[in-house]
């Protein structure tokens, strides 16, 4: 038994708070799990005039992955570098406590860097049902046979505005600015009900 | 209608704003018919029937600007650049 039903899975909830972690919509094995992903260090990497080809090739050095001037992922396990315009990157990371630092430690004049981590939500969502669950809320085709893993876009989500990307065959990333994270959540249970959505808790303490 | 930007790709035009005509020029503030320049520059616009080109502001992807080809009576989009592409600052030419 899910605890919050289908019929109407967001029944007493309010609408300007998180909602709670449990099983939302059809019952049984939930067609999709959600949970707030534990990258907590985000920083922006903007290319000064000039620089994107060289500030892409120290970033595809320094974290070990090809990082291309173009909207794509790359991913490694302990960070992401997701391109989100010319010459624009934003680095997730795990492990890098004052990512901003070692940015500017590696890029030095060659790009302004900006801490983005109080920013944005990540959204890591798991499941075969995904990518019919995010449909609803997509202008771009985000079907698993043309949105490849590795291919991100910024873009909006049932009107919010998103960077996301394809981790895996089966897991997507949405970074949501964080005001918004009640919104979107919403917006996930309520899509994802008809398929089974189960919502992991958080840590309490931020947000 | 769609619009090709040239690093999202293809995407609806409600994630952009439009600015308007990409034809014109800015005047020279220093010739003597400035003001009168100034003028038409500001206000006046042509209302073209056919191919036309516009400013777009892709706000909800990669917020960059791009001039776009657009046919104004069938809203046929022929094509897109990047602002930035076409554009020589001081810096650029530096």
């Amino acid at each position: 038994m899910a605890d919050h039903p289908s019929h109407d899975p967001l029944a007493g909830v309010p609408f300007d708070r998180v909602p709670p972690a449990g099983a939302y919509g059809v019952t049984g094995e939930p067609g999709i799990v959600a949970s707030t992903a534990d990258e907590p260090f985000i920083a922006l990497v903007i290319a000064r005039n000039g620089h994107a080809a060289s500030v892409a090739g120290r970033l595809s050095r320094a974290f070990g992955s090809e990082v291309a001037d173009r909207p794509r992922a790359a991913i490694t396990a302990a960070s992401t570098v997701i391109g989100t315009a010319p010459g624009r990157f934003l680095v997730l990371s795990k492990t890098e406590t004052d990512l901003p630092g070692t940015l500017r430690a590696l890029l030095g004049a060659e790009a302004a860097i900006t801490e983005q981590g109080d920013a944005y939500v990540a959204f890591d969502l798991a499941g075969d049902k995904v990518p019919e669950l995010l449909a609803k809320g997509a202008l771009i085709d985000l079907d698993p046979r043309v949105f490849r893993p590795g291919d991100a876009a910024t873009t909006v989500l049932a009107h919010v505005g998103v960077t996301l990307w394809r981790a895996s065959e089966t897991s997507w990333r949405v970074l949501v600015a964080r005001s918004l994270e009640a919104s979107f959540t919403r917006f996930l249970i309520a899509s994802g009900a008809e398929f089974g959505l189960r919502l992991d808790g958080r840590a309490p303490g931020r947000g | 209608m769609r619009i090709p930007c040239p690093y999202c790709g293809e995407r609806d035009a409600h994630e952009f704003a439009i600015l308007g005509d990409a034809t014109l020029t800015r005047p020279d503030p220093a010739a003597p018919d400035a003001e009168t320049r100034f003028h038409d520059y500001v206000y006046l616009r042509d209302n073209p029937a056919g191919a036309h080109e516009e400013w777009w502001y892709h706000a909800n992807g990669c917020r960059q600007w791009l001039r776009v080809k657009r046919d104004t009576r069938t809203h046929a989009i022929s094509g897109a650049v990047a602002a930035r592409a076409d554009a020589t600052s001081p810096r650029d030419a530096a």
